[in-house]
Order: structure tokens, then C-alpha cells, then sequence
């Protein structure tokens, strides 16, 4: 339909140049309206009306204007006029129609470099709108989030942040992270850094102090951002409170202790307190049976059925006296030594996740050597436990004395030796031992410690003892004490 | 020790042992015993209004020998306590000790300390009931006294004159004397002076 109207443009454009040309044509060239009438066809119309156009230009010029007039008939000076006339509306045709597609082509450029720009803004508006609910996601979460540059200076700090510190995003924006919340490491920085470049990530507990003064544990992760060259470039660091989940873990690791404790290696302290309260008791009555017997006898009337009666429960009480001591020495030998397969190794990991709470509290960095494929050994797991522990503790215990400025450092280490013996040292850098007293620490009753009974290493002894192995003491360089023990591994003792 | 048989002393100890012992040594120099298995059963009981002291284990299953000594003075119940243990600490003697005990022994202990301990603590809650009862005669004497005989004892124990007492009452000096007669007899008084001194004794004057 289009079509045809542009034909129909360019038929009715000629007609008005022919007939307004017709009527002005003593005033007026012949060509100019025509010229006109093409351009307009041509421009509106393309190629094909534009052509037309010229086609009926020339015959209406042909026909009408130029002699012999109502005639194509021509003249030869009429012929040359109508050539160039020809080839000149050619000309003007072409350049019209050209004209036109190259605007035409400039405006579908520039619509749809506009349409470009409105899926670009939408893009980008879609963009923002994801990143700001991102934002706000983590704003959402309980977890502390927040982004620290490489000298740990906070660049973004979540609501979860402010609410777990006390500080809000304006003060804590600026800040160096471990300042701020006066972080306490499980390891030295150095480490820790290294771990980060070394893998991108890091995971461990750290104690953050909140603005308040009050101290959180934290369960902490951070992951290292890098830009396009691979060099780091910021930390996010996640971090969980894990406060009361520790306290929970804590008083029930507590409890767990104290009940293997009770139930399977009750002290040799606690076991004399205990004989002396239930033998205590007969002896006191006996005693005071015997003043009481002395009395009816002694009086100016001596009353002989009072004392028979006192002596009479002078031999019931001791019947029970002895009576106690038996039971103790039937429950004693009711237990019988266990006879595990054990893997040290193992026991130690367990002893140190046990230790690492009075370790944090004593701000003492547990480190760990352990030989892989170590041989198993045959004994009571409880037992060896207790014996890790005790020498751990007590290497705590003397590192927090130590007033001399080493690092505080406590160190366990397994190896096996050329005698198929598996050996367990554990290295304090604490304030050692006089030479003297190397050996003397093993016995019962000597203790440095002011609220000691002497009992734990002793006890320790006879454990490791018991199960064919050695245990002694060295000093360690170039401050504190080594413990270590040997026990035969499991292949030799089962031969 | 001829007075003593009224003296009752009492002993809670978990331990039948004990219990028996005690009681057959404390009988042996001739004063009466009342044993108890625990602090609650004690508190049961009912005791006879005789001077009196208790032999008390510091450690018992349920209420222990320091709970039963704070709740007995928390309860204005005054009666003199000898602690006995098995196993004794400073720290537990000393806070024996300083809520008033008169003894703290350790298991086997020597017959004669815990009889001379029983001696001075029935002494003392002897001497204790004796204040107690002077106090209750005194106080029965000033509540027996009228009302103008009470504001006449408080003047006159002012130091007041009869002639001032008289004006003060819108009386005449006569019936002040005879009022004043009245309170020095009834209040049991020999002198003005023995008066003051026991309207000082008084727990709270009619003044």
C-alpha cells in the first residue's frame, strides 16, 4: 500500500509542476518545479518514484512545454534541452535518494545506539539493585562481616559488626581490625599471614573485646581478595560468637574430665583422704569408748556394765575399721588394668583441644610435632591421657610463672626410637628445674607449687611405669624443662 | 559437779559410733545426754527449759553442723555449741569460732578437753539463762507498776525532785511520796540508786 502512495507522491508531485508551471509560464524558467517535484519523490518516495518522477517530468516537458507543443515530437534544440534536463533530473534524483538513506542510515545509528544506552542503564540500575539487597543481606546476618585492607585497616563493617562491638560503621571504618577489638591469636600473626597468602584462606578462634570491655569467642574466617594481577588486595573476615557454645563445651568438657577422673583414675590423694574420713570415724569412737571405759572403772563406785558395754563397742568399731581398709583393698583390686590398643598420636589431639583452654587463658601457644604413621601402643587409654595432661598442665603452669621474657611456647612431640619404643616429649619454656631437682620432682609429696600435692607427676610415673615404659625429666634450652616418656609399642609388648 | 543434774547436753552426729560413745562418756561424769542422727531431728525435738549445750558434727548429710549453728542464732535460739570433726580446717574453725562457738575439736580428741569444754559451756548458758531470767523479773516488776507510778519512776530517775515532780503531774507532793513509795517497793529498789541502776537494766525505759 505504502508502495503505491509513493508512486501515486511522485505522478501528483509532476502534475503540480506541470500545471503550476503550465500557469506562470511567462513569469518562470520551465525546469525549476520539476527539479522540485523529483526531489520531493525522490526524497520521500526512494529510487523507484523518483525515477517515475523524472519519466514524467520529461514526457510532461516533452508533451506540453517545448514545441511542437501536445506533441513528443521534437525539435532537434527541444531534444538537446530535454537530454540535459534528463540527465540533470537523473542527477538530482540520485543525489535526493542518496540523501536520504544516508540520514536514514545516521537515525536507525543513533536509535539504536539510544535503545543501547536504555538496556545499559537498565543493566547497571539491575546491578545496583542486586548489590544494595547483597549489602543489606549481610547486614541481616547474625555473623560479624567485615573487609580490612592489607595493613588491616576496616574498609566495610556489617550492622552484625556494629551490634557484636559496640562500634559503629563510622567509628570502625579507618581503624586497624586487631586494634579495635584487641584480638588475642591462637598463633602468632606472622603465621597466620602466611597461611592466608599462602592458601587465600584462614580459619580459627580468635578473643575480640568489645567497646564495653566484656570479651567474645569467636569462631573466625577469613578469605583474601586478590585483583587481576593475582597480588592480594583485602581480607573478609566472617566471624560467629561462639561464647556460649564455648562455655557449654567448656563446663562439659569440665565434667567429662572430672567423671573419667572419678570413675577411672581416682588419685592416690583423693583415695587417702577418702581412707582416712571412713577409718577416722571407727578410731575417734574407739578412743572415746576407751576414755569412757577408763571412767566407769575409775570412779569410787566402779559401774563394770558400763564399761563392758564401752569395751563391747571398742571391738565392734574396730571390726568395722578393718572392715573398711578390706574393701578399699578389694576395690582396688576389682580394677584391672585395661589393655587398649592405643594411637598416642591421637590421644594427644584429644588432650590438646582438653588444654587449650587453659592454655588461651594462660596466653601460651600450643604447638604440636607429630610423627606421622606412629606404631600404636598397648595400655589404658585414660590412664595415658591423664599422664599427657598432667605434664601439659603443668608445663602451662610453669610457663605462667616465667617471668623471663621467652616466648610462651609449650610444645608436644612423638617419635618412635631404633628400640621400637614410641617416645612423647613434652617442652615448656617455662622457668626449668634445678638439676637437683630433676629427679626429686618424681617423688610423691614434692611439689613447687604452692596449692601442689606432689602427687600428679608421681602418679604419672607409676602409670608409665605400669605400662613398661620410662618417664623422666631434662632441662630444655634455652629455658624451661622437658618432660618425655617411652613405652614399648604395641607389637613388642603383645610378642 | 552436784548442780549438774538438771544440765542436759545434747550431741548430733551422723555416726552411730560417735553417738554411742559420746553418750556413754559424757553419762560416766554424770550429766545427762540426748543424742540426734541430724540437725533436724534435733530442731524436732522438744527441749527441756534446763541450762544446756550442744556437741555438734561440722559435717552431716543435709542440714551441716555451721548451717545448724546459723539458723539457731538467726532464730534468737541461744545455746552454747562444741564442734567436732574428722577433718577440721582453719578456715572452718575460725568461722566456728567467730559466730561464738566454745570449741572446735578434731577427731580422736582427748576426753578432757571435750569435758572441760562441756564445764564451760554449761557454765556460760547457766550464767546466759540467769541474766535472762533477772531481765524477765525486772521487766514483769516495771509492767506490774500503774501508769502514774510509770511517769513518776521516770522522773524520779531523772533526778527530779518531789517538790518538781509534783508540779510537773499537777499533783501534790504527798501523793508523789506515796507513788514513789509504791515503785521503790514494788521495783524490788533499797535506794534511789539501786533504782536508776535497774531502770538502766530495763530494755527500753518508760520514759
Amino acid at each position: 500500500m505504502r508502495q503505491v502512495w509513493r508512486y501515486v507522491l511522485a505522478v501528483v508531485s509532476v502534475a503540480a509542476a506541470l500545471f503550476i508551471t503550465s500557469a506562470l509560464e511567462q513569469y518562470t524558467d520551465i525546469t525549476p518545479l520539476f527539479y522540485a517535484a523529483i526531489v520531493v519523490s525522490a526524497w520521500f518516495g526512494g529510487r523507484g518514484p523518483g525515477l517515475l518522477a523524472v519519466v514524467l517530468s520529461e514526457l510532461a516537458i516533452d508533451y506540453y512545454l517545448v514545441e511542437p507543443y501536445y506533441s513528443l515530437g521534437l525539435g532537434p534544440k527541444p531534444i538537446s534541452f530535454l537530454v540535459v534536463f534528463g540527465l540533470l533530473a537523473l542527477l538530482t534524483s540520485w543525489m535526493s535518494t542518496r540523501r536520504r538513506s544516508a540520514e536514514e542510515a545516521l537515525r536507525e545509528a543513533r536509535d539504536e545506539l539510544e535503545m543501547r544506552v536504555q538496556e545499559r542503564t537498565a543493566e547497571l540500575r539491575q546491578a545496583n539493585e542486586t548489590l544494595r539487597e547483597r549489602a543489606n543481606l549481610l547486614d541481616l546476618t547474625h555473623d560479624t562481616v567485615f573487609v580490612r585492607d592489607m595493613n588491616d585497616v576496616i574498609m566495610f563493617w556489617n550492622r552484625g559488626a556494629e551490634e557484636r562491638y559496640g562500634w559503629s560503621r563510622e567509628e570502625a571504618i579507618g581503624q586497624v581490625s586487631h586494634v579495635i577489638n584487641k584480638t588475642a591469636f591462637p598463633a602468632p600473626l606472622s603465621e597466620i599471614k602466611a597461611e592466608l597468602t599462602r592458601t587465600g584462606r584462614w580459619e580459627g578462634e580468635l578473643l575480640h573485646t568489645r567497646r564495653d570491655g566484656s570479651v567474645v569467642t569467636v569462631a573466625s574466617r577469613w578469605a583474601l581478595q586478590r585483583d587481576e594481577h593475582g597480588n592480594p588486595v583485602a581480607v573478609l573476615e566472617t566471624n560467629n560468637d561462639i561464647t556460649e557454645r564455648k562455655r557449654a563445651e567448656e563446663a562439659l568438657q569440665k565434667v567429662q574430665t572430672e567423671l573419667a577422673h572419678v570413675s577411672r583414675v581416682m588419685t592416690l590423694g583423693e583415695l587417702t583422704a577418702s581412707i582416712a574420713h571412713e577409718v577416722n570415724q571407727p578410731l575417734a569412737a574407739i578412743v572415746t569408748n576407751g576414755n569412757a571405759t577408763l571412767r566407769w572403772l575409775g570412779g569410787v563406785t566402779p559401774n563394770f556394765a558400763e564399761a563392758r558395754q564401752a569395751v563391747e563397742r571398742i571391738i565392734k568399731d574396730s571390726y568395722r575399721a578393718s572392715a573398711v581398709i578390706s574393701r578399699i583393698r578389694t576395690l582396688v583390686k576389682k580394677t584391672p588394668p585395661r589393655n587398649d590398643l592405643v594411637d598416642l598420636n591421637e590421644l594427644i589431639v584429644e588432650v590438646f583441644a582438653l588444654a587449650q583452654n587453659e592454655a588461651r587463658r594462660n596466653r601460651v601457644f600450643l604447638k604440636q610435632q607429630l610423627k606421622h604413621d606412629l606404631p600404636q601402643v598397648r595400655g589404658d587409654r585414660v590412664q595415658l591421657q591423664q599422664v599427657i595432661l598432667n605434664l601439659i598442665i603443668n608445663g602451662l603452669e610453669a610457663i605462667a610463672k616465667n617471668k623471663n621474657g621467652a616466648p610462651r611456647e609449650l610444645s608436644i612431640r612423638s617419635e618412635s626410637d631404633d628400640a621400637d619404643n614410641v617416645v612423647i616429649a613434652v617442652s615448656d619454656s617455662g622457668e626449668g628445674l634445678d638439676t637437683a631437682n630433676l629427679e626429686r620432682v618424681f617423688d610423691a609429696f614434692f611439689t613447687t607449687k604452692p596449692d601442689g600435692m606432689g602427687m600428679g607427676l608421681a602418679i604419672s610415673r607409676t602409670i608409665i611405669e605400669s605400662h613398661g615404659g620410662k618417664l623422666w625429666a631434662t632441662a630444655n634450652s634455652p629455658h624451661g624443662a622437658v618432660f618425655q616418656f617411652t613405652l614399648p609399642t604395641g607389637a613388642e609388648s603383645a610378642s | 559437779m552436784n548442780n549438774d543434774a538438771a544440765a542436759i547436753v545434747f550431741v548430733i552426729d551422723d555416726d552411730e559410733s560417735i553417738r554411742e560413745a559420746l553418750k556413754s562418756l559424757i553419762r560416766s561424769v554424770g550429766l545427762s545426754v540426748e543424742t540426734f542422727a541430724s540437725a533436724q531431728e534435733f530442731l524436732q525435738s522438744k527441749r527441756p527449759d534446763v541450762p544446756a549445750c550442744l556437741i555438734l558434727d561440722v559435717r552431716m548429710p543435709g542440714l551441716s553442723g555451721l548451717d545448724l549453728q546459723r539458723d539457731l542464732s538467726e532464730t534468737n535460739i541461744y545455746i552454747p555449741i562444741i564442734f567436732i570433726t574428722g577433718h577440721g580446717d582453719i578456715p572452718m574453725s575460725v568461722r566456728a569460732m567467730k559466730a561464738g562457738a566454745i570449741e572446735f575439736l578434731t577427731k580422736p580428741f582427748r576426753d578432757q578437753d571435750l569435758l572441760d569444754a562441756i564445764q564451760q559451756a554449761l557454765e556460760r548458758d547457766r550464767h546466759a539463762r540467769s541474766e535472762q531470767a533477772d531481765s524477765a523479773d525486772l521487766r514483769n516488776r516495771y509492767e506490774s507498776l500503774t501508769p502514774r507510778e510509770t511517769e513518776v519512776f521516770g522522773l524520779v530517775v531523772k533526778g527530779l525532785l518531789n517538790k518538781q515532780i509534783a508540779l510537773q503531774l499537777g499533783t501534790s507532793e504527798i501523793t508523789v511520796k506515796l507513788h514513789r513509795r509504791q515503785v521503790m517497793e514494788k521495783m524490788q529498789a533499797d535506794s534511789l540508786a539501786d533504782l536508776v541502776r535497774k531502770s538502766e537494766k530495763l530494755p527500753q525505759k518508760g520514759t
